[in-house]
């Protein structure tokens, strides 16, 4: 029970405590976004369907806009639904990051988008 | 739209395309590709120049049935056992063709010495004509007396016109007894008068065989073909998404192609795959449920990627009948 007196226990304690399976990758992916990246204005976000919260924030490369993240672990298993779940919470933004988190606390973010998208040229 | 479907030959349940028209048809029209796969007789290994047939994906057969622009013929019933006229007319064309092969043969060859030498004479014109005719009487009595079944593959007879009494297997190179030299074998034996090599082609359709009747083994439906035992194609909920997907990005307008080189099940192209690079690499879900793993996600992601393609999951639901699309691309950060 190190973690509770990490200084990001407090804001994402009551999220851990409702969804313990998820607890790992939301810790880990929410003090990424906020030491690592740099993100400001991390809000959380309740994303029950998916079985545990979601944070949206600014990136410093790209303030204007809000970007939304999904945590998951390396381990579990998702299926279709589950990120268009994930979506739907958001309230159908146009891309929604998943953090794939593992053991080793490595960190890979990748951008879903809905329908058919172009590869940047 | 052509008016004609197309006739998609089905054999152990692959799917060929045997006219260069309709391969031409299903890319330019349909904007089905498949893939030639057939190699030249003398060069099997080389797979730079493929040609007929065409080997189409069982999801493109599913799809062009089911749009009732092509037909599935099962072409190994379609061939029946020839009757014995049947073989005779059949054989006798055949003889007649290479008759007149010989016999082209023959003038051609005249007509280079001649012109080497530069100059003829009617009275030798004559002659060569005489002397023509004969060996091409010889060259038919020759094949009239040789057994059918002695010349069902390629033949190399050198000395059919030299001596016609030869059985054909002695016509064959001899192996000499002791180890001559190959030069001293040529001095010893005087070349034949004629190169008399000649080919046999091999007709990519059997449409011209009279004991060939497609026409009671082509099948409209997939039902149809599914109750013949002769295309079963899709069998499983995965077959089925599978063709879903691949209906849906077909009406979209793209052309799909073989995504293994991607590690997908197709590469997505926006036009036709000689002008464009595929844009993305697409995946099929069987289910909107179906287990997908974060490490298919950041596998598929980082060589889409690294190859500047977008992977698509591609999730087939069947309560909704609907195909939904997620893309996926490294984030760039983290």
């Amino acid at each position: 029970m190190e973690t509770k007196t990490h200084p990001t226990y407090a804001t994402l304690s009551i999220s851990i405590k409702r969804y313990p399976r998820a607890a790992s990758a939301i810790f880990q992916t929410y003090n990424d976004l906020l030491l690592a990246q740099q993100w400001s204005e991390i809000e959380i976000v309740d994303l029950p369907t998916c079985g545990r919260c979601g944070f949206r924030g600014r990136r410093p490369e790209n303030p204007n806009t809000r970007t939304c993240v999904v945590p998951c672990s390396l381990a579990e298993t998702i299926s279709m639904t589950w990120l268009k779940s994930a979506f739907g919470e958001f309230e159908q933004p146009e891309e929604v990051f998943l953090a794939i988190n593992a053991e080793d606390s490595s960190i890979v973010y990748y951008k879903l988008s809905t329908g058919i998208t172009k590869p940047p040229v | 739209m052509t008016t004609t479907r197309i006739p998609i030959y089905v054999s152990n349940e692959r799917a060929f395309v045997w006219d260069v028209d309709h391969v031409a048809t299903l890319r330019s029209e349909h904007h089905v590709c498949g893939v030639l796969s057939g190699t030249l007789p003398h060069l099997s290994q080389q797979n730079v120049f493929l040609g007929l047939p065409l080997v189409l994906m069982p999801e493109e057969l599913v799809l062009l049935v089911e749009k009732q622009l092509a037909t599935i013929v099962h072409d190994p019933a379609a061939h029946h056992n020839p009757t014995p006229p049947q073989l005779e007319t059949w054989d006798a064309s055949r003889r007649r063709g290479i008759a007149h092969q010989l016999a082209r043969q023959e003038r051609e060859a005249g007509r280079h010495k001649g012109e080497e030498k530069g100059a003829q004479d009617a009275v030798a014109i004559q002659k060569r004509a005489l002397r023509e005719a004969r060996r091409l009487k010889l060259a038919e009595a020759e094949e009239a007396k040789r057994p059918m079944n002695t010349t069902t593959g390629p033949v190399e007879d050198h000395d059919v016109l030299a001596s016609a009494s030869t059985p054909v297997l002695t016509s064959l190179p001899q192996p000499l007894p002791h180890s001559n030299a190959p030069s001293e074998r040529a001095s010893s034996s005087p070349a034949p008068v004629t190169n008399a090599v000649y080919t046999i082609s091999v007709p990519t359709t059997s449409d011209e065989f009279t004991w060939y009747d497609p026409a009671l083994h082509t099948y409209e439906t997939l039902d149809a073909a599914r109750k013949a035992n002769v295309w079963h194609y899709p069998v499983t909920e995965e077959d089925r998404a599978r063709c879903e997907v691949f209906r849906d990005l077909w009406e979209k307008g793209y052309y799909m192609g073989g995504g293994s080189k991607f590690g997908g099940d197709w590469l997505v192209y926006p036009g036709d795959p000689l002008r464009y690079h595929s844009h993305l690499v697409a995946t099929v879900q069987t289910s909107p449920s179906a287990p997908l793993r974060p490490m298919e996600i950041v596998a598929h992601g980082r060589l889409g990627t690294a190859t500047k393609k977008v992977h698509l999951l591609c999730g087939w639901d069947s309560a909704s009948q609907e195909v939904t699309y997620i893309s996926v691309e490294w984030a760039g950060f983290g």
